[in-house]
């Protein structure tokens, strides 16, 4: 089969400025289509990761007290409130911390393996918890064992947080070890040091900002329950299918007991699929956003396509009945337009890989994105080569309905 | 070679029906040169398209070198263009986005000929029209004259048994119309059939055979009073 390249080139060269407006737009496209897409999918995979918690059956509340009160008298309404909640029908247990994953904020801190070391090992999210922490958020011990009731101690924000025993997350065990044995080391946290303990499977810091990506999974969790004037938040888990009942139930009671607090009308009382909605929120508009920007850039490179082919169709309609008399059948025709295209999209699809490595390379210069995967790229050419031959078909198809007797018309 | 009859071709619009041809008889036998002549709107060049097979037509047979060409299909019919047919157009109708090789080879594509014949046809049918030098010439840095040249050299690279010629020089001076015809002449000589409408009856003297067309039909010379006058007129001039 006689692709006709040669000729098809020399007439194109005659013909410059539409083909080259075209093979721009679809390097533009292509460049941005990949990254978009890669963008999109490194937030969205991100969406799906797990904290390591029960999250189902976990809702959390957010404590305000009004008016003033003692740290002692704040450690002891917050364990009245765990009491009234763990006497909840439905309710499995109750913990208190700073924080929980994927909030937004909390406590981070530097963890060193060495009290004279100048710089930190790595940053690490501090939870703090309760002999109830480890079992209300459903973590999996993997070594050592969970905190007990006599190491809890209660601290205030501005006091020293100077644990002598903490649990750590795998991955921190990982960052700090190695995958050597984790439980019985020492590491300073604040400058502290701390025995481990225990060692959990899996959970999430407090942030799901992309700085924090590479710190996502190191978690400390200390045995102080933290008095705070601001508010405690109070984490419960229920059993499964009470979780709406309980969430109900739960202000109320808390109130019968002291009505001398608020709860956030909006952040409140929060099931930790709402948390999770809330933490993604701005990553799924991003993901929709760079969707939406790439449908309307697809759109508009096949109208240009379509536009440019139809004109050239239009402007060379006696060329095609010459072409047809001289013995070109329709097929000839048709692929005449799409082989056209071919060339047109190919070299607009070489420069648009150029231009999507060129901009990854700035991304990652300017906003430490990570290297474009060679899978987008290649999805990218493929589907701008399919857009090309499927925008210049409905043209080239007319092109070859013109009749053979329009070589005769004068004009 | 060529056998219509009665055939007859209807142009419909939404007010008229106009019959370019009826009842239409002719027969060109292998190896003929035959001029049609014929008022303006006559049907002239409504019989080439058909005899071409670059039109249908509505009534009648038509037999192209023994095959009745109302049944096939439009690939055939392209086929049959291609490696029977010569075409020959007043208006040159060169792409003119190619240079004069890449036009004498566009037929010989559509053939799917080998490069290296192509290029062989190419460079004789060129030589043969005296325009080997110009190869690499667009049509617009061409004379009108040099163009129907090159136009001729396309419808001889593939060697068709049926050249068909409309209006060959209409758009010539006296001097370039009578190259091309010299040239058809000696085509024609090879052994090719040529059917050439013309207005120009010094060209038309020159075929072996003329044909004259009145409203969509063969007409007898001999019978026709107005052709003597016109013959009269151009005598007296
Ligand atoms: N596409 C068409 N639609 C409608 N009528 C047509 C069409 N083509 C030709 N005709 C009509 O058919 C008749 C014959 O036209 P044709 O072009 O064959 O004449 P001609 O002899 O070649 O004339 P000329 O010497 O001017 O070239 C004319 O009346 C013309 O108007
Ligand atoms: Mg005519």
């Amino acid at each position: 089969m006689d692709m006709q390249v040669g000729p098809i080139l020399s007439a194109l060269r005659r013909h410059k400025a539409g083909a080259v407006l075209i093979a721009l737009q679809i390097a533009l496209t292509l460049a941005i289509l990949c990254n978009a897409l890669f963008i999109v999918h490194q937030r969205l995979s991100h969406l799906s990761e797990p904290t390591g918690l029960d999250e189902a059956n976990i809702f959390v509340i957010q404590n305000e007290w009004v008016g003033k009160a003692s740290y002692a008298q704040l450690d002891a309404e917050a364990r009245a409130d765990l009491e009234v909640l763990r006497r909840l029908p439905g309710v499995a247990d109750v913990t208190t911390s700073n924080s929980y994953p994927l909030r937004g904020a909390g406590w981070d801190d530097g963890i060193r393996l060495h009290p004279d070391q100048l710089t930190d090992t790595t940053g690490a999210t501090v939870y703090f918890a309760d002999e109830h922490f480890v079992r209300t958020l459903g973590l999996k011990l993997v070594a050592g064992r969970d905190f007990r009731a006599g190491d809890i101690g209660v601290m205030a924000a501005q006091d020293r947080l100077d644990p002598s025993q903490v649990i750590v997350t795998r991955a921190l065990a990982d960052t700090l070890f190695h995958g050597d044995t984790a439980v019985g080391r020492t590491l300073y946290l604040a400058g502290s040091p701390a025995t481990i303990v225990g060692v959990v499977d899996r959970l999430q810091a407090q942030s799901v900002a992309r700085w924090a990506a590479d710190f996502a999974h190191r978690v400390v969790i200390v045995p102080r329950r933290l008095t705070s004037t601001l508010g405690t938040y109070y984490i419960v888990r229920t059993h499964p299918g009470q979780l709406a009942a309980a969430m109900r139930a739960a202000p109320a009671a808390l109130v019968a007991r002291n009505p001398r607090r608020m709860f956030d009308p909006r952040m409140g009382v929060l099931s930790f699929a709402q948390v999770r909605e809330r933490a993604y929120e701005s990553d799924r508009g991003m993901a929709t956003l760079m969707g939406v920007i790439s449908a309307v850039l697809l759109a508009i490179t096949a109208a240009g396509i379509v536009g440019v082919t139809s004109f050239r169709v239009g402007q060379r309609r006696r060329q095609i009945g010459v072409r047809r008399a001289l013995g070109a059948t329709r097929h000839d025709i048709v692929r005449y337009f799409l082989v056209e295209n071919l060339l047109v999209s190919g070299s607009g699809i070489l420069l648009g890989v150029l231009l999507a490595l060129a901009m990854n390379l700035w991304l990652i210069l300017r906003f430490g994105m990570q290297g474009l995967s060679p899978a987008y790229l290649a999805a990218g050419v493929a589907v701008l080569l399919l857009l090309g031959q499927a925008a210049a078909l409905a043209p080239a198809l007319r092109a070859s309905r013109v009749p053979p007797v329009e070589a005769t018309r004068a004009g | 070679m060529l056998k219509m009859t009665h055939l007859s071709k209807v142009y419909r619009t939404e007010v008229v029906e106009t019959y370019a041809l009826r009842d239409f008889n002719i027969n060109v036998k292998e190896g003929e040169f035959v001029a049609v002549t014929g008022p303006s709107g006559s049907g002239k060049t409504t019989f080439l398209t058909i005899a071409g097979l670059l039109e249908t037509f509505t009534g009648g047979h038509y037999h192209l070198d023994g095959i009745e060409v109302s049944q096939l299909n439009d690939n055939a019919r392209s086929k049959i263009r291609n490696e029977k047919i010569g075409f020959i157009f007043q208006a040159f109708n060169l792409i003119p986005d190619l240079n004069v090789y890449d036009n004498v080879e566009v037929p010989l594509r559509y053939r799917g000929m080998k490069a290296a014949e192509r290029k062989q046809r190419i460079m004789d049918a060129l030589e043969r029209v005296g325009l080997a030098s110009r190869a690499k010439h667009y049509p617009a840095e061409l004379s009108g004259g040099q163009q129907q040249r090159v136009a001729i050299a396309r419808a001889l690279a593939g060697s068709p048994r049926l050249l068909l010629a409309d209006e060959p020089t209409g758009n010539l001076d006296t001097q370039m119309a009578r190259g091309v015809m010299e040239l058809l002449e000696e085509i024609h000589r090879e052994g090719a059939t040529i059917v050439m409408v013309t207005h120009d009856p010094e060209l038309a003297a020159r075929a072996q055979r003329n044909v004259h067309i009145i409203d969509g039909q063969v007409v007898d010379l001999a019978e026709e009073p107005r052709f003597h006058a016109h013959n009269a007129r151009v005598a007296d001039a």
